[in-house]
């Protein structure tokens, strides 16, 4: 009998694959019926922002405004949106309206997965051009060969995030370069206490890369070049670090960083917005202590950005009344909700700039916060859109781990990398 | 004609007379081609093509399994340490099932108790048996706070790539030796009390009676706690999953779990020809489990 559980399971893995199979229809070959403004129509929205979400107080005033036009809401966590993301794109039944992590958009962009919202939108955005809506970097990371694949909707940059009381004490200026950085770290340590968190992965190895001058592939995204000379450099600067014992490595046995954040073995650390609402939940007897400042650099500030876009899949059949539920969440009052509601950053500059959002802030001891993360965001780029993205994302976080567990030094690593990406690039 | 006739009706007769059973059987047999054989089927052209599940299917012949076997290091390390989960559990789950299961053979007190207590990992949810794990292998956890009390550096039973794999397979072990115990609890309370009064009559000891009387009994069932083992730990993915997420470098990265990845990035095609790859072992295992159930 278990044999037949067992071989059962085994068909059921390929029987999902199958059903994923199912659909047949092409991204590219679909026609989407637009729906006429006066017909009667449901879409359906996936928002995974979870309990503290901007998207749901949307619906009331949306259908004030569009009595026509129902929502079918639906709440996916983020961890299965993806799973069922691609289950119904590849099965043809696709919602209209979905929330996706922007480090997805390479992937779904790739196989044209998403409508062109600069084609269903007139080139304009609440009557404003796309391009003067966002800033320079968030405008290319929702571009795709020359089609806008996704409305950011809420971003993540990084900067780095330091106990202000503990430079206060120490009497330390707030790092800006990297030597600074090096210095402060090193004079903060006490025992296993108050270091940089080091972790392994794309986000913060690219942030490194990006500040000494460097990048993952060139511009083109044919070669790759996060083996250059200004790369190794860069990471082995992060991994001197580690090294000098002034940055504690975060390896899957440390627990949450805010573990590490209110015990004291981290005292500074880079992430994005999102983090700050983490913080003041989790960590509400830390307020005041902490301060948030650009990343300090080498040569250029640098970081990856990312966040929420809303897409319309392609498949789609009610695009025109899914694309008015995107435009009305993107109107500016609207969009200060990312930040009321769930505390992470709106994507929209003048939403950024509004006083609701970027006013003092009194867990960062009355500072302006987002004034850091909209500078961060000037210089930061996303990751490329290419195919073999998640192919690439696992190669160089295993050389980021080799490094740090010292089973390679940098330059071996990320040479090995390097050719692993260039055969997964010619693939 | 006349015997022509005769042989019909007897077909019918005969027909009649299992009409309820071609009835019966009728719905499972549909149910498995439509969700098992066809499936099945389609899956095998998969991998033989580059289906995205987005973009039309192009037949590429034999080269996603040539990939699989000739040019992805990372699909090798994740064959190797599901086989190294598999001899690490086959090697300790079934001796430490068959210690508990004796020594829960025994008349002691709270006897139940220990029983329930020994089979709860194997109805707990994976997932929260895994969550439960990670918490104890922390870096301020449970473990390295008692290694630590005896002046013993901590350990990084999840970060170090040397012993992640060691500690998922700890964590399973746990979490599955119950089912075994109960097996061998029940083959063993099968085992005729004479036997052993006769051993006793004839001045045998309790390991003379052990290598003589029990083990021999219990051949079949340690045959078949080994054999279905060895088909389930090929198929471990929720551990890896909510442990390690393969990692420390691919360290733990398992068939399934390499499997699920494909299947995140819509390598729909290559997914299948992993399935099939992996299908293919246990077909093996499964044949040798028929075989052995025969003899």
């Amino acid at each position: 009998m278990r044999t037949k559980n067992v071989v059962f399971g085994i068909l059921l893995i390929l029987s999902v694959v199958l059903s994923a199979c199912g659909g047949g229809t092409t991204a590219n070959g679909t026609q989407p019926t637009v729906s006429q403004s006066d017909e009667k129509v449901t879409i359906t929205v996936w928002d995974y922002y979870g309990e503290a979400t901007p998207i749901k107080p949307l619906i009331e005033g949306f259908q004030k405004e569009n009595p026509n036009i129902t929502i079918n809401y639906e709440t996916p966590d983020w961890d299965t949106t993806l799973e069922k993301l691609n289950v119904v794109l590849t099965s043809g039944t696709p919602p209209d309206v979905v929330t996706v992590d922007m480090t997805w958009i390479p992937k779904f962009a790739a196989l044209d997965a998403f409508a062109d919202l600069n084609k269903l939108s007139g080139g304009k955005l609440n009557g404003v051009d796309w391009k003067d809506a966002y800033t320079e970097g968030a405008l290319e990371s929702i571009t795709y060969q020359d089609k806008i694949v996704a409305a950011l909707y809420d971003f993540d940059v990084y900067a780095l995030y330091y106990r202000a009381d503990l430079l206060e004490q120490k009497d330390l200026a707030v790092p800006t370069t990297w030597a600074e950085l090096k210095d402060v770290s090193k004079k903060l340590v006490e025992g296993d206490k108050y270091k940089y968190q080091w972790l392994a992965e794309t986000f913060h190895g690219s942030q490194w890369i990006y500040e000494n001058g460097g990048d993952l592939l060139s511009p083109d995204n044919k070669t790759v070049t996060f083996n250059s000379p200004e790369a190794v450099e860069a990471i082995q600067f992060y991994a001197d670090l580690m090294t000098d014992q002034s940055a504690i490595y975060w390896g899957l046995d440390q627990g949450e960083r805010i573990q590490g954040i209110k015990d004291g073995r981290i005292a500074m650390f880079s992430d994005g917005p999102y983090n700050m609402g983490i913080m003041k939940s989790a960590a509400p007897e830390m307020a005041g202590q902490w301060r948030i400042a650009l990343h300090p650099y080498s040569k250029e500030p640098g970081s990856y950005l990312g966040g929420t876009g809303l897409v319309i899949p392609a498949q789609s059949k009610k695009q025109e009344a899914a694309w008015k539920f995107i435009e009305y969440g993107m109107r500016v009052d609207n969009q200060i909700g990312v930040y009321t509601y769930a505390g992470a950053a709106p994507a929209l500059t003048a939403a950024m700039q509004s006083p609701e959002v970027n006013g003092p802030d009194a867990y960062f001891g009355g500072q302006k916060v987002f004034d850091v993360f909209l500078e961060a965001m000037k210089t930061a780029k996303h990751f490329p859109y290419v195919r073999q993205w998640n192919d690439i994302d696992v190669i160089f976080t295993t050389a980021m781990e080799e490094i740090s567990l010292g089973q390679a030094t940098v330059k071996e690593a990320l040479d090995e990398a390097a050719a692993k990406t260039t055969e997964a690039l010619n693939n | 004609m006349r015997a022509g006739t005769i042989h019909r009706q007897t077909l019918i007769r005969t027909f009649k007379k299992s009409a309820m059973a071609y009835t019966f059987i009728a719905i499972p047999l549909l149910s498995s081609i439509i969700f098992l054989i066809i499936p099945m089927l389609v899956s095998f052209y998969w991998s033989l093509t580059d289906y995205n599940g987005l973009q039309p299917a192009k037949f590429i012949g034999f080269q996603n399994y040539n990939q699989l076997f000739t040019n992805d290091k990372y699909f090798l390390i994740s064959l190797r340490n599901t086989t190294l989960l598999v001899l690490m559990g086959m090697s300790v789950g079934p001796t430490l099932g068959m210690i508990t299961a004796i020594l829960l053979n025994q008349k002691i007190r709270f006897q139940s108790l220990f029983r329930t207590a020994y089979y709860l990992p194997v109805m707990t949810s994976l997932v929260v048996v895994s969550t439960i794990w990670v918490m104890l292998y922390n870096q301020n956890g449970l473990f390295n706070t008692l290694l630590n009390g005896l002046g013993i550096n901590s350990v990084g039973w999840l970060s170090n790539p040397k012993i992640a794999l060691v500690s998922v397979a700890i964590a399973s072990i746990w979490q599955g030796f119950g089912f075994e115990t109960v097996v061998f609890l029940a083959a063993l309370q099968s085992i005729s009390r004479e036997l052993y009064e006769a051993a006793m009559m004839d001045g045998a000891n309790g390991i003379q009676q052990f290598f003589h009387i029990t083990l021999p009994s219990l051949r079949p069932v340690i045959a078949f706690i080994y054999i279905y083992g060895i088909i389930g730990s090929y198929q471990i993915f929720d551990q890896v999953f909510v442990m390690t997420h393969g990692g420390p470098i691919f360290s733990t990265s398992t068939i399934v779990f390499f499997l699920y990845s494909k299947f995140q990035d819509l390598r729909l095609g290559y997914a299948s020809a992993i399935a099939y790859v992996l299908f293919a072992i246990l077909v093996v295992f499964s044949y040798i489990a028929l075989k052995m159930e025969k003899d």
